[in-house]
């Protein structure tokens, strides 16, 4: 299943799309007109770009600054967040647990998270995650 | 008189540790830290052992400052071309790196470890902090 279809299928996701980091294509679904999905592409894509551009500053003060590359942003409103990781992003409902749900999602498929997400979420709850899991 | 003054700016940066060391029980934490309006750095605590340093906050914090109120323009824009509601006021921005993410509001800030992340617990504690 494609990474957007994974993110509107968690309750709560208002929309979800990717973006090309060179040209204007885009894809998306969920409650966005195309215009709006558009506009959504253009900032997020430009958003995105000044964040790898600010990270590479903080990696002139510190060689190891643990910021390089970045891997996205959150925009935290008063009823819906927006979330990019790479070059996919996400609207959301400010519903409880939901952030971090969809935050651990994008950053297995597209971002940092290496090796079995499922591990990785019940990692979080502690003891023994193979065990838990397997 | 001096001492009261003494007494009354105590009280102040009491506060503003407390603020932080709420900041700093956030799962992940590597690091609190308040700034002014501007972005420059007011207060911070940094955990033993990592990579960060009072430069980096300093510059993290005008970095947050800046995207915040980018933030809000495009919400505020994007609000009136579209008519969907729920992004204003911008109550929070989060910087996601590869081994921390910054999380701000108001005038606080809390970097975190992305494997212990908890994007909702920091956005939850800053919206206590008193800066």
């Amino acid at each position: 299943m494609r990474i957007i279809s994974q993110l509107m299928a968690i309750p709560g996701v208002i929309a979800a799309g990717e973006y090309a980091f060179r040209g204007d294509r885009y894809s998306y679904e969920g409650h966005l007109t195309p215009e709006s999905a558009r506009m959504a592409s253009i900032l997020c894509r430009s958003n995105t770009l000044s964040i790898n551009m600010q990270t590479e500053i903080f990696g002139s003060f510190s060689e190891d600054c643990g910021c390089k590359p970045a891997q996205g942003w959150i925009v935290r409103g008063r009823a819906i967040t927006v979330c990019v990781i790479g070059n996919i992003f996400c609207f959301l409902q400010n519903k409880e647990g939901l952030l971090n749900d969809v935050m651990t999602v994008m950053r297995a498929k597209v971002g940092d998270i290496e090796g079995d997400m499922m591990k990785y979420m019940y990692a979080k709850i502690g003891g023994d995650v193979n065990e838990k899991l397997y | 008189m001096a001492s009261i003054l003494g007494e009354h700016l105590s009280k102040a940066r009491m506060g503003d540790l407390m603020s932080l060391d709420h900041l700093m029980q956030v799962p992940g934490a590597l690091a609190a830290f308040q700034y002014s309006d501007k972005g420059d750095l007011t207060q911070h605590v940094i955990r033993e052992g990592t990579e960060l340093t009072p430069q980096v906050l300093d510059l993290l914090a005008h970095t947050c400052v800046a995207n915040v109120a980018i933030a809000t323009m495009e919400a505020r824009g994007w609000e009136a071309l579209t008519g969907q509601q729920g992004f204003e006021p911008v109550q929070g921005f989060s910087l996601v790196g590869l081994d921390w993410s910054a999380v701000v509001g108001g005038n606080c800030g809390v970097v975190l470890r992305n494997r212990d992340v908890d994007y909702e617990a920091a956005f939850a504690a800053l919206s206590q902090c008193k800066a």
